[in-house]
C-alpha cells in the first residue's frame, strides 16, 4: 500500500526480457547490497531473518520504486558515465578539424553570435595542432594526448545542435531534455525506467568540479515532476562523501546501533498495533539499511583499496599546473576512478562535471576569454584521467557493460569572440548550431566519427542531429526506447526526448 | 535516416493526422516551435504498435496515474466539440444531489455520512469504529495547524466527554492563526511558490515573501475562496478603495521561474505565459490547458484556438522580462507594484520630482567640476529615498496587445488574432453565456477582471469541485478525484461523484467558506473513524479504501515534520510573517552552487526556529531535510506530494545536525521539565514526542537504551558522561518514530 496517491510504479511494456546476463563480477555485486535509494530485499542483511518476515518482504517489494527493472531490449550497457565539460568545450580545438578555418585564419566573414545578433567577425584558426590517431585515423588536436590514443574505442558525433546559446538553458537542455526548468534529467530517468541494480548506492551520482556547481546547480539533477527518490545524489570526494553519512559529533556506530535498537523496538509495538500498513515495515527497513550504508557508501569510495598503478594512471599524483585557476588532473582523476568504482558496483548513472563555478571566467570551459589559456587550464586536468577511465574499463572487462558519454551543454564559434570580452580577441563564444559529443563503450560501434559541420566548423550540416537524438541515443544504448519510457504529468505521458520525434543515431552504433 | 533533409522536420512527424504537413526550417525558427510547453504525447499515433499508455489495461512505464475506468480517448480529425465532449461528468453544472436512503444509523447527522454509506453498504460494508480520542484529536491538530497537540490538550480532550467537545477542538484550531500557515503550504505547493528566479543566476524575486503572507492572512480571515480567486487573477483591477493585499494577490503571476538570459526573449516571453496558463488552468479549474499550447489538446475538448483564447487574457501583463538580445542577464520589468492608493504615489513621485528638476537643471548649467560632483551626490541621494511606502511582487498591465494563434506554438509563425474568450467546451456547460470578455479591447471590464468573474462564478461546473475537492484531499489522504490538478480525460474520475458535488454546493451556499467546509467535513463521522486496517472483510472488499471505509493514515509532510522537530524541542517560535528566513546549512550543500554561498545569508538562532513556511524558498537549494522528505517541485502545480519511503531520510533524521540540535534541546527540556528522575523524564518525552504514556516494554526498552548508552559514553570520553551526552541519542529515538511521523 502507498501512501500516495499519484505514485507511479514504472512498468515495461515489453518485459519480458530477462535481466539476466552471463554472469560477471559485477553480476555479483549488484546483488550484494539493498536499499540507498529504496527498499529491496537483500541476503547479506538478513542475519536475524529480519527481511524475511512475509510482513517486512511484502513491503519491501512494493515499495520500493529503485527496485531493479529489466529494460525495454536487452542490452550490453548496464550503466552510464556522463562526463560533462560545463561551459561549452571548443569541438574546433580538440576534434573537429576544420582545414578550411585552418587556412582562412584572419578573414571576416558574416556571423551570429547569440541569437539574432548578425556581426562582421573575424575567424580564428585553431593554436592546436591536429593528428589522426590510431586504427581509424581519427583526428584529435594535441591538447589531449592521452586520450588521443585511445581514440579507436570512440565514436564522434560532430554534427549536434541544440536550442540555447546561453549557458543556464542549455545546461538543463543538455540534462533534462528541455531548455525550461522543472524537468526530470536523464539519470533520473534511467533511474525510473532501469531501477538501481545496488540498492546500497545511489542509482544516479554526480560529482562536481571541486571550482563549484554548474549553473544552475542542483535543478540539473532533479527529478522534476517526478519523486525526489529518483533525483541525483551529490557524491563529494574529499570529506563526507553523502550528506549524514556519518554519525554526528560525539557519537559512534556502537551508538548509534543503541539508538536504532530502541528506534526498531518502538517501531515494531507501533506497527504491531497496524497490520495491513506496509509502510510502516517500509520505514522501519530503512533504518536497518541506512545503518548498513554507513559503512559500504564509503567503502565504494575508498581510493587506498587501488593499486600505486592505477593512481598513476588517472594522474593522481601528477602536479598541477601553473596556472593559478587550474586544479590540475589529480581531482577529475579521482571522481573517474570512483566512476568506476560505482559503475563495478552497479550505480546505474555517474554524471561527471569538469569545469565549475560561475561560467563566464575561465574555471569553466567557457572560453570567451582566450581559447588557448582555457585548454591549458581544462585539458591536462581531463586527458589523463578519461584516457585512464577507458584503459581501465577495457581492461577490466567493465567497457562493453558501461556507456562513457563526453561533451557540454554546447561547441564553440570559428571567430574570435569579442562579444562578451570588450574587443580583446583570441577568444571563441558560445555555439549551439554545431558541436561535437563522443561516445565509447557498450553498444557503441567504436572508432567511427559520424555527421560534420560545414568547413568552418560553424554549424551542423551533413546528418545534423539534435540532441535529443543524442538523448534518444544514450537511452537506446542503456536498454531504454525513448517512446516507451513516459511518465505521466499534467495530463500528458512526458518523454525525455520531448514532443518532436527523436531518432536514435545508428550511425554510431556497434 | 529520417533526417534524409537537413533542416526539416524528420518525416515520422508528419504520420501524426493532428500535425498538419508543413516544412520548417529547423535552423531558426523550428528550433523556437519545440518549445512547446508541454512535451505532448504524440506517441500513440506516431507509434500505432505500442499500446496506448493511458489506457486503462495499459502495462507501459509510469501508467499508474492514468485513468483506471474511463481510457481517453485519443482525438482525431479537426477539432470539434461534440456532445460526449460536453457530456463530460466534470464539464456538468453542479447539482445538490439529495441525500441517499441508508439504512440503520440513527446517530448519522451528516450528509457526508449518508453518501459515503450508501456506497459501502452497497458493498455489504460499514464505517470502522472511531478513533480514539488521543488519535482525533492529533489527526485534527496536524490536518489544521500541522503542529502536534501538547500532551495537556489531549489530556483536556480525552477527559472532556460532553457532546460539544469535538466541535470546540475544530472551532479551537481553526481559529489558531497556525490554521492559515497550514493551508496556506498546500496553496503554496499549487502555485509553485518559489522566491528566485531559477535558472543561471537564481535571482530572488522582490518582495516574494508578501504573497506568501497574503495567503496565509487570507485563509486566517476565512476570506470567501471566490474573493481569494479574484484577487490573484485581477486584485489590481477589482473595483473599490485601494487594497494592499489585492495587489500583493496578484503576485500570483510572478512566481514561475524566469529565465534572465534566454536564447530567445520572445519565445521565453511565451514560455512565461504558458507557465501562467499551466498554473492558472491547473489550480483553479484543475485542467490541463498547456497542451494545447501548439496544436489542439489530445485527449480533452481544448482547441488551440482556446488557448490563445484564454492567453488573450494575460497577454497584455508587462512581461517579466526585458527584451534582450546577446549575453548576459537581462533586467525585469514592472514586477512590483507600489502598495499605497494611486494618488499617494502620483503625490510621492511629484514632491520627488519637485526635489530633483531644479538639481538637474543646476547640474545641466554648471561646469565646475566640484559643484557637478556635488550635485550628482545630491541628485543621487534623492533618488535613494525610500518610499513612504512598501511595493510587492505583482502584475502591471500594458495597454492592450493583440493576441495571435502561434502555429505550432512558434513565435515566428503568428497567425489567427483572437480576443480573450473562455474555453469553449465550458461556455455552453455553465448555462448562462459567458460574460462578454470576447468582447474587443473596448471591453468596459478589465480582461482578467473577466476572466476572475468567469471562474467564480457560483455555476461554474470546475471552480467550486475543484476546492471541495483539494480539502478533501487534506483530510483524507487523497481526493475524492484522485488527481486534484486534472479533472480531464486523462485525470481519473471521481470515487464520490455525488459527494463531491455535495461539498461543492455547500462550499458556494456558505458564501464560498473554507472553514465551514472543514468544519463540515471534521463533524462527519468518516472524518471522526479509526483508519486501522483490522478489518478483513472490509480489506477484502476493499483494500484500496476507495470507499472509505476507515480514514487513511498519512505521513507527516516535510514541513509538518519540520514543524513538529522544533516543536517537541521546545524551540518552535511562532513569529509569523516578514522576509523569508535563511536556515544553516552544510557547506557542501552550499558548494552545489555555482558560486557557493551567493543570495544566502543565515538567519539569527530564534528566526530558524520558525515555522518552515518561513523558511526562504530558493529553487536552488531547497534544505535537503524539505527536500529528501519529497518537498514540492517549485516549478510545477503540486496538487499532491508523493510520500517516498527511502534510507537517506533514516540517514537525514539519525545524523543531521538540525536534527541533533533539536535532540540536545528536547533533552534540555525533559531535564527541566520532568526533574532528574529518569522515568519521569522518559514519561515526559513520551508525552511530548507521542502525547502518550509509554507501555511497560517501552520503558524498559528506553532505559535499557539509556543504560547502554551511558556505558558507552563512559568508555567513550573515560569518566562519567554529562546528562546530555546520555539524553540527546534517546531524544533523537524519539524524534526518529513513526508514530511521529505517521498520522492515524
Amino acid at each position: 500500500m502507498s501512501l500516495d496517491p499519484s505514485a507511479q510504479t514504472p512498468k515495461v511494456a515489453h518485459g519480458s526480457t530477462p535481466d539476466v546476463l552471463p554472469g560477471t563480477r559485477r553480476q555479483f555485486l549488484w546483488q550484494a547490497g539493498a536499499g540507498f535509494t529504496g527498499l529491496a530485499l537483500t541476503a547479506l542483511l538478513d542475519g536475524d531473518g529480519f527481511f524475511s518476515r512475509p510482513a517486512v518482504a511484502a513491503a519491501l517489494s512494493a515499495a520500493n520504486p529503485l527496485a531493479a527493472r529489466p529494460p525495454h531490449r536487452l542490452t550490453k550497457a548496464r550503466s552510464c558515465i556522463f562526463l560533462f565539460m560545463f561551459g561549452g568545450p571548443s569541438q574546433l580545438d580538440l576534434f573537429d578539424y576544420k582545414p578550411a578555418l585552418q587556412k582562412r585564419d584572419g578573414q571576416t566573414v558574416d556571423n551570429e553570435f547569440r541569437r539574432n545578433t548578425k556581426t562582421k567577425a573575424v575567424l580564428q584558426a585553431s593554436r592546436r595542432q591536429f593528428t589522426q590517431h590510431g586504427q581509424s585515423g581519427l583526428w584529435c588536436s594535441d591538447a589531449l594526448p592521452h586520450l588521443a590514443r585511445q581514440i579507436d574505442k570512440l565514436a564522434f558525433v560532430k554534427s549536434l545542435y541544440s536550442d540555447s546559446f546561453a549557458h543556464g538553458s542549455a545546461v538543463l537542455q543538455m540534462n533534462s531534455g528541455r531548455i525550461i526548468q522543472g524537468h526530470p534529467a536523464i539519470g533520473a530517468w534511467m533511474s525510473y525506467g532501469l531501477g538501481a541494480l545496488n540498492q546500497n548506492l545511489p542509482s544516479f551520482v554526480v560529482m562536481l568540479d571541486p571550482r563549484g556547481g554548474p549553473t544552475t546547480g542542483a535543478p540539473n539533477w532533479s527529478s522534476g515532476y517526478m519523486p525526489a527518490v529518483y533525483q541525483g545524489t551529490v557524491l563529494r570526494t574529499a570529506g563526507d562523501p553523502i550528506l549524514n553519512l556519518q554519525p554526528p559529533a560525539g557519537s559512534s556506530r556502537e551508538m548509534q546501533r543503541n539508538e536504532i535498537d530502541l528506534i526498531n523496538k518502538l517501531n515494531q509495538a507501533h506497527a504491531a498495533q497496524r497490520p495491513g500498513f506496509s509502510e510502516l515495515q517500509a520505514r522501519i527497513a530503512s533504518y536497518e539499511l541506512a545503518f548498513q550504508l554507513q559503512a559500504t557508501a564509503p567503502e565504494a569510495l575508498d581510493l587506498s583499496q587501488e593499486t600505486p598503478a592505477t593512481h598513476e594512471l588517472y594522474g593522481l599524483n601528477d602536479k598541477k599546473g601553473d596556472h593559478p585557476l587550474t586544479v590540475g588532473p589529480a581531482p577529475f582523476g579521482r571522481q573517474c576512478l570512483i566512476a568506476r568504482r560505482l559503475v563495478e558496483r552497479g550505480v546505474r548513472f555517474v554524471q561527471i562535471y569538469s569545469g565549475g563555478g560561475a561560467a563566464g571566467g575561465q574555471n569553466t570551459w567557457d572560453g570567451h576569454h582566450g581559447i588557448e589559456e582555457n585548454l591549458q587550464i581544462h585539458a591536462p586536468e581531463i586527458d589523463k584521467p578519461i584516457a585512464a577511465l577507458l584503459s581501465d574499463l577495457e581492461q577490466r572487462g567493465l567497457l562493453d557493460e558501461t556507456l562513457v558519454v563526453w561533451g557540454g551543454e554546447f561547441g564553440r564559434q570559428p571567430v574570435s569572440e569579442t562579444f562578451n570580452t570588450g574587443g580583446k580577441t583570441g577568444g571563441r563564444d558560445h555555439n549551439p548550431k554545431g558541436f561535437t559529443y563522443w561516445l565509447a563503450g557498450g553498444g557503441v560501434k567504436p572508432g567511427v566519427s559520424y555527421g560534420e559541420t560545414d568547413e568552418l566548423g560553424a554549424e551542423a550540416v551533413v546528418n545534423r542531429r539534435h540532441l535529443r537524438d543524442l538523448h534518444a541515443t544514450i537511452l537506446h544504448l542503456m536498454g531504454l526506447d525513448h517512446h516507451q519510457l513516459t511518465y505521466f504529468y499534467g495530463g500528458l505521458q512526458n518523454r525525455l526526448t520531448g514532443v518532436l520525434d527523436a531518432e536514435v543515431i545508428r550511425g554510431v552504433l556497434a | 535516416m529520417g533526417y534524409g533533409t537537413p533542416g526539416r522536420f524528420p518525416l515520422s512527424a508528419f504520420r501524426f493526422p493532428l500535425f498538419p504537413l508543413i516544412s520548417v526550417d529547423l535552423n531558426m525558427r523550428g528550433v523556437i516551435a519545440i518549445v512547446c510547453s508541454q512535451i505532448c504525447f504524440a506517441a500513440p499515433a506516431l507509434h500505432a504498435q505500442l499500446p496506448l499508455t493511458t489506457s486503462g489495461t495499459n502495462t507501459s512505464v509510469g501508467s499508474a496515474a492514468a485513468p483506471a475506468d474511463t481510457s481517453p480517448q485519443l482525438r482525431r480529425g479537426p477539432f470539434a466539440i461534440t456532445e460526449a465532449d460536453r457530456a463530460w461528468w466534470a464539464f456538468q453544472p453542479v447539482v445538490r444531489p439529495p441525500l441517499p436512503a441508508v439504512r440503520g444509523t440513527p446517530t448519522m447527522q451528516n450528509p457526508i455520512d449518508a453518501f459515503l454509506l450508501a456506497q459501502l453498504q452497497a458493498k455489504g460494508l460499514s464505517f470502522n469504529p472511531p478513533a480514539s480520542r488521543r488519535e482525533l484529536i492529533r489527526r485534527a491538530y496536524f490536518d489544521l495547524i500541522g503542529l502536534p497537540p501538547s500532551p495537556e490538550a489531549v489530556d483536556a480532550f480525552v477527559a472532556d466527554s460532553s457532546a460539544r467537545a469535538w466541535e470546540r477542538v475544530i472551532d479551537h484550531l481553526l481559529g489558531l492563526p497556525q490554521y492559515g500557515e497550514r493551508w496556506a503550504r498546500h496553496w503554496l505547493d499549487l502555485v509553485r511558490y518559489a522566491e528566485s528566479n531559477g535558472y543561471e543566476r537564481d535571482a530572488a524575486k522582490p518582495h516574494a515573501w508578501r504573497y506568501r503572507d497574503y495567503v496565509i492572512r487570507s485563509f486566517n480571515q476565512d476570506k470567501p475562496y471566490d474573493r481569494f480567486v479574484a484577487e490573484q487573477l485581477a486584485g489590481d483591477e477589482l473595483p473599490g478603495p485601494f487594497d494592499a493585499d489585492a495587489i500583493i494577490a496578484t503576485g500570483f503571476y510572478r512566481l514561475h521561474v524566469w529565465d534572465d538570459e534566454p536564447d530567445n526573449s520572445l519565445a521565453a516571453e511565451f514560455d512565461d505565459l504558458d507557465d501562467i496558463m499551466v498554473a492558472t488552468s491547473a489550480t483553479f479549474l484543475g485542467l490541463t490547458v498547456g497542451c494545447a499550447r501548439c496544436h489542439d489538446h489530445k485527449f480533452d475538448p481544448i482547441s488551440q484556438a482556446d488557448y490563445y483564447q484564454l492567453l488573450a487574457f494575460f497577454r497584455s501583463i508587462n512581461p517579466y522580462g526585458l527584451p534582450h538580445t546577446g549575453g548576459g542577464g537581462r533586467g525585469t520589468g514592472r514586477i512590483t507594484h507600489p502598495l499605497a492608493p494611486e494618488t499617494e504615489v502620483a503625490a510621492w513621485n511629484t514632491r520627488q520630482q519637485g526635489k530633483l528638476e531644479p538639481l538637474r537643471a543646476q547640474l545641466a548649467a554648471t561646469t565646475n567640476a566640484e559643484t557637478r560632483q556635488k550635485l550628482e551626490a545630491q541628485i543621487k541621494n534623492v533618488e535613494a529615498e525610500p518610499a513612504p511606502f512598501d511595493s510587492a511582487l505583482a502584475v502591471q498591465e500594458d495597454p492592450i496587445k493583440p493576441t495571435q494563434i502561434l502555429h505550432r506554438g512558434d513565435v515566428h509563425s503568428p497567425g489567427a488574432e483572437v480576443q480573450p474568450g473562455f474555453l469553449s467546451v465550458l461556455s455552453r456547460a455553465s448555462r448562462s453565456p459567458a460574460p462578454s470578455a470576447r468582447a474587443d479591447t473596448s471591453d468596459s471590464v478589465p480582461r482578467r477582471l473577466a476572466l476572475a468573474r468567469w471562474i467564480t462564478r457560483a455555476d461554474h461546473p470546475l471552480t467550486a469541485r475543484v476546492m471541495a475537492n483539494r480539502v478533501w484531499q487534506h483530510h483524507f489522504g487523497r481526493g475524492l478525484v484522485r488527481s486534484p490538478n486534472d479533472f480531464g480525460r486523462t485525470g481519473e474520475v471521481p470515487t464520490h461523484p455525488q459527494l463531491l458535488d455535495y461539498l461543492a454546493s455547500e462550499l458556494v451556499a456558505s458564501g464560498w467558506r473554507l472553514k465551514y467546509l472543514h468544519k463540515l467535513i471534521l463533524l462527519s463521522q468518516a472524518y471522526q473513524m479509526s483508519s486501522r486496517t483490522d478489518n478483513p472483510a472490509a480489506l477484502r472488499a476493499d483494500e484500496a479504501n476507495d470507499l472509505f471505509w476507515r480514514q487513511n493514515p498519512r505521513r507527516a509532510e516535510a514541513e509538518v515534520l519540520r514543524d513538529t522537530l522544533l516543536a517537541v524541542a521546545g524551540s518552535l517560535n511562532l513569529a509569523m510573517g516578514g522576509p523569508s528566513v535563511f536556515p544553516s546549512l552544510p557547506k557542501e550543500v552550499h558548494s552545489t552552487q555555482d558560486s557557493a554561498g551567493k543570495g544566502w545569508s543565515d538567519s539569527p538562532p530564534a528566526e530558524q526556529n520558525r515555522r518552515t513556511i518561513y523558511l526562504v524558498v530558493k529553487r536552488a537549494l531547497i534544505p535537503p531535510l524539505l527536500d529528501t522528505f519529497d518537498y514540492s517541485t517549485t516549478t510545477v502545480p503540486v496538487g499532491s506530494r508523493s510520500a517516498t519511503t527511502v534510507a537517506p531520510q533514516a540517514l537525514m533524521l539519525l545524523d543531521d545536525s538540525f536534527v541533533q540540535l533539536q535532540a540536545g534541546r528536547f533533552a534540555a527540556r525533559l531535564l527541566r521539565e520532568a526533574g532528574v528522575a529518569e522515568t519521569n523524564q522518559i514519561r515526559r518525552a513520551f508525552a511530548l514526542a507521542l502525547q502518550r504514556a509509554p507501555t511497560g516494554e517501552e520503558m524498559a526498552a528506553a532505559r535499557e537504551m539509556l543504560a547502554i548508552q551511558h556505558r558507552l559514553a563512559s568508555a567513550n570520553r573515560g569518566s562519567p558522561p554529562t546528562p546530555e551526552e546520555v539524553w540527546r541519542p534517546f531524544c533523537a529515538a524519539m524524534l526518529n518514530l513513526n508514530e511521529l511521523l505517521y498520522i492515524d
